[in-house]
């Protein structure tokens, strides 16, 4: 909206120019040129000030667009990074770089932002101050007309003398005027005068009148008529009311009230012959005698106006004369020139001049603003950018165009409305939307039927969708009915397009996620660290940790460690410099308390001349577990092979000897304890690193070694049912089925089978897969015939910082039928590494 | 509530309701006021057409650039509408008053007079 007063103001100012040059070339020429043409050339100064048109090339639309440049370069406008379209997505390595992006608007938001906020809303909405005020105007205008209207109606009696009524005919047939004009009179008005649009109406003082005085008011009322010079001047009005604030629009509009009379006088001299010229002027003396009893002179064509303008009107009719060709040729041109300084002098929009498709752009918006939220444009490298500011303009940005590119310009705080994500399968968004590390706050998706979850829905081609910082969202609730969903709180579904360098912040729950404006407050206070940590949030705590010194650091580690938080040594140990002394300090622990997880994670940040060593340390002590995963990560697997023969040889022989010591001989892979075959045989080492584990159902007895402390063999013993069934877990429950889910791989766009299940109505359905890389994947169920129908199908893409996860729960209901149903796992995008998880069926049938 | 009319309105309408057809043509009317003496311009009498119009006596359907007027009060029920306005203004709503000063004044012929009566009678036989 603020472009069309952008505009507004531009025309303001170009008009106003035009008005001032015609000012002043009427004192030079005043009686020179014709009166109809001073009154006429105005005109095109109206036009000028409602028309936000003109040619391409035009003086304001270049100081305009010198102006705006140079806020622009003031303005801290963000340039558009726009890589290469179908790049890869920043690897996860790169995450503390890609963080502290991530990171800094957000301590400049902290700082710059009230004032700027206050400083945008006055902008922002200076143009609704402008509107107010020219419909407050108009409105004033109108009722006025329309209480003056009343006043003449309330004592208006109709001409009934015929011979009145015959020259008036006379008359209007002489002035050209074919519509019947009725003639009417009114004693509470001072001089005659003219109302109605469509049916004139001729009003008089009295019905004395001398017969020519008579002629002379009625042709000089029909002339206005015959001229449409009541529209002229609520033309002006209305101009006049738009314009408010342009003093020179006022003055403007005094001077043509003026020359309107003054060309009418002209007219009805042309026609009566200028030898009447003084008979007219003392008729109009004539007229002027009463004093006026009301403001007449508003919206309604009078014969006489005032005083002063009366005596200069006389003078004026004294000197009319008919125009020599000359002055005829002169003011043609003088017609041209102001119209031609009218086009020249231009307008901004127009300015745009140079960049054919802004003014397209601005056009179309001007043309569709009623049914649009106004939104502003800006121009850089001849690409033309949508600037988002508030959440109406970010709701219509399917309306703007799905293919429009998009910067977001300030903090966007969504209302509590059902969102609709941007782009559906139909109209995928295929621009690109820069978030400009602005922040959108509150988005909320809780339809149990959307199918695409997301601030995107579905983005395709070379869509581009960055730099945008999402807080405090909830689309945890949506779609959970839906036959299929697609979940992504940037976006559900990219084909094509591109998605990075977002940040997503879920609305806090109760599972002790923190408070968003605490993580928000704290990105910045290293001791907060903890709050990462406790929460469990990988993302953030990397971060934090990568701002430590080298003594914080190691006690991280340390305490990682101990907290035996695998997930958070191998996201943080990256961050650490090779053989730094704290990885030194740490493997020396790990190593003696033979966890060899631990050390291989940290073994990462390891050279290859500390794992020789360490190689070397494990094979002297025999430490069999070390020596293989050091082999392993050495890549000298060919020679460990060899040694692994040998010593798996030595060890089992070592294994058979210690287990005969308690009991329990072997027979291949049959274990016999007290003469019985085994079905359970357990044997779990001290410290849970790893352990034996045998089944055979063909046994009778289940049997576990009992260890020591210093993990030496003390015994056997019969298991109870409670351990059976902590092993076992609620495997044999009737009614669920786990299907364990454990790929390697799944290659780009490969779908996998995992089986095929009868489903029947009630049945629950639970997802909880994740892949370790990949960027989307796809989970569902699919009809024994008709293999394009997807159910119960969950979408997922990787999120910047955030593991690729399908969690879902479905129930089986209509539409979906009962029926024999095939499982799959698909990798959507890229190939899929690691998939591991369970898809678990609570049957209703079959309990 | 028959409005008003002025003379020249009224001349109108007579010419109108003096029309044995349906319907009333322009040139008609125009025709009709020049016989009666009083002949007026175009102009004058689409004005004063379309006041009657505004005042609810006739009513016109434009056939391209012809119009047909006709009159949306009677004679009869003008005149009626008159006379009470008259009667109101003069002698207070009375109709003896007025038919006394008739006979008073000598405004009646004895012809008329007789035939008054009779009407009179006539009515009274009717009640």
């Amino acid at each position: 909206m603020n472009a069309v007063l952008k505009i507004f103001l531009s025309m303001s100012v170009s008009g106003g120019l035009l008005i001032l040059v015609l000012l002043l070339g009427k004192q030079l020429l005043k009686d020179k040129i014709s009166r109809q043409w001073q009154y006429y050339i105005w005109l095109v100064v109206v036009l000028r000030l409602l028309l936000p048109f003109g040619p391409e090339a035009n003086l304001l639309g270049k100081t305009y667009q010198a102006v705006d440049q140079a806020v622009t370069r003031a303005a801290p406008l963000p340039q558009p990074a726009l890589g290469a379209p179908g790049g890869n997505p920043t690897p996860a390595v790169d995450l503390g770089q890609n963080s502290e992006n991530t990171i800094r608007p957000a301590e400049n938001l902290t700082a710059a932002h009230p004032l700027q906020d206050i400083w945008t809303l006055l902008i922002n909405h200076v143009w609704l101050v402008w509107l107010a005020a020219a419909l407050g105007l108009l409105i004033r205008k109108v009722t006025i007309y329309q209480g003056f209207l009343r006043y003449i109606h309330a004592g208006l009696t109709p001409v009934s003398d015929i011979g009145m009524l015959d020259r008036l005919s006379a008359a209007a047939e002489r002035a050209g005027v074919r519509q019947p004009v009725e003639l009417c009179v009114n004693p509470l008005i001072s001089s005659p005068l003219l109302i109605g649009f469509f049916h004139p109406c001729i009003v008089l003082p009295g019905a004395e009148f001398g017969e020519k005085d008579f002629q002379y008011i009625v042709l000089h009322e029909l002339t206005h008529y015959k001229r449409r010079d009541m529209f002229y001047k609520w033309l002006v009005q209305v101009t006049a009311c738009l314009h408010w604030f342009n003093p020179l629009v006022h003055l403007m509009s005094r001077e043509i009230t003026k020359a309107c009379e003054f060309s009418c006088d002209e007219a009805v001299l042309a026609k009566m012959g200028y030898d009447y010229a003084q008979d007219y002027g003392k008729t109009l003396l004539d007229a002027m005698a009463a004093v006026g009893k009301y403001k007449e002179n508003l919206g309604s064509v009078t014969l006489s106006e005032n005083k002063q303008l009366l005596k200069e009107r006389l003078e004026a009719i004294m000197r009319f004369r008919k125009k020599s060709t000359a002055v005829r040729l002169l003011t043609g041109a003088l017609t041209l020139c102001v119209m031609f300084g009218a086009a020249f002098v231009g307008v901004y929009p127009a300015v745009a001049a140079g960049v054919p498709n802004l003014t397209d752009v601005e056009k179309r918006l001007l043309s569709r603003s009623d049914d649009l939220p106004e939104i502003e444009t800006l121009e850089i490298k001849g690409t033309t950018y949508y600037l988002v500011q508030n959440e109406a303009q970010l709701r219509a940005i399917g309306a703007y165009g799905m293919d429009r590119n998009y910067m977001q310009q300030a903090d966007i705080q969504l209302s509590a409305d059902e969102w609709t994500p941007i782009g559906t399968w139909d109209h995928p968004f295929t621009g690109t939307f820069n978030g400009n590390g602005f922040e959108i706050r509150g988005l909320t998706m809780t339809d149990p039927d959307a199918e695409l979850v997301g601030l995107f829905g579905v983005a395709k081609d070379h869509a581009q969708i960055y730099n945008i910082t999402l807080r405090d969202y909830d689309i945890a609730s949506a779609g959970k009915n839906a036959a299929g969903k697609s979940v992504g709180a940037i976006v559900a579904v990219a084909y094509g397009g591109r998605s990075y360098d977002n940040t997503v912040y879920p609305r806090e729950t109760d599972n002790g996620a923190l408070s968003q404006t605490e993580q928000y407050a704290d990105s910045r206070t290293l001791s907060r660290i903890e709050n990462y940590y406790e929460a469990g949030s990988l993302p953030l705590f990397q971060i934090a940790f990568s701002r430590l010194d080298e003594e914080a650091q190691g006690k991280w580690l340390d305490r990682i460690y101990a907290d035996e938080e695998i997930a958070f040594l191998g996201a943080v140990v990256n961050l650490l410099d090779e053989d730094c002394a704290s990885i030194r300090h740490l493997a020396e622990t790990i190593y003696e308390d033979g966890n060899t997880a631990f050390f291989a994670a940290l073994a990462m940040q390891m050279s290859e001349d500390t794992l020789e060593a360490w190689l070397d340390r494990a094979l002297e002590d025999g430490n069999w577990a070390f020596q293989s995963m050091l082999f392993i990560l050495l890549d000298r697997d060919d020679e460990f092979d060899v040694l692994k023969e040998q010593q798996e040889r030595e060890w089992a022989e070592a294994q058979k000897a210690e287990y005969g010591a308690v009991g329990v001989t072997m027979d291949g892979k049959d274990y016999y304890y007290q003469g019985k075959l085994v079905n359970v045989f357990l044997d779990i080492r001290s410290n849970k690193s790893f352990y034996t584990l045998n089944m055979n159902p063909k046994g009778t007895v289940n049997i576990k070694i009992v260890r020591d402390a210093d993990n030496k063999i003390t015994g056997a013993a019969y298991m109870t049912e409670a351990e059976l069934t902590e092993l076992f877990g609620d495997m044999d429950d009737a009614g669920v089925e786990i299907i364990p889910v454990d790929l390697k791989t799944v290659g780009a766009g490969k779908t996998v089978f995992l089986g095929e299940y009868t489903l029947s109505e009630g049945d629950k359905i639970r997802y909880d897969i994740s892949a370790e890389t990949g960027s989307g994947m796809q989970v569902f169920f699919a009809e024994d015939e008709q293999k394009d129908a997807v159910y119960w199908s969950v979408h997922n893409l990787r999120q910047q910082g955030e593991p690729l996860k399908c969690t879902a729960d479905f129930t089986v209901k209509p539409p979906a039928k009962p029926g024999k149903y095939k499982l799959f796992i698909r990798a959507a995008d890229g190939a899929l590494g690691n998939v591991k998880g369970s898809i678990s069926l609570s049957l209703v049938a079959a309990s | 509530m028959i409005q008003q009319i002025s003379d020249a309105e009224l001349e109108i309408m007579k010419i109108v309701w003096g029309n044995p057809q349906e319907v009333t043509l322009f040139p008609y009317i125009m025709d009709g006021l020049a016989a009666r003496g009083r002949p007026c311009q175009k102009n004058t009498l689409i004005v004063l057409l379309s006041r009657l119009m505004n005042k609810g006596f006739l009513s016109a359907r434009k056939i391209g650039r012809r119009n047909e007027y006709t009159a949306l009060v009677s004679e009869t029920e003008y005149q009626t509408a008159q006379t009470k306005n008259f009667l109101d203004k003069i002698y207070e709503g009375s109709a003896k008053g007025l038919v006394s000063n008739l006979i008073m004044g000598d405004l009646l012929a004895d012809g008329e007079y007789e035939e008054l009566k009779r009407l009179l009678e006539q009515g009274r036989e009717q009640l």
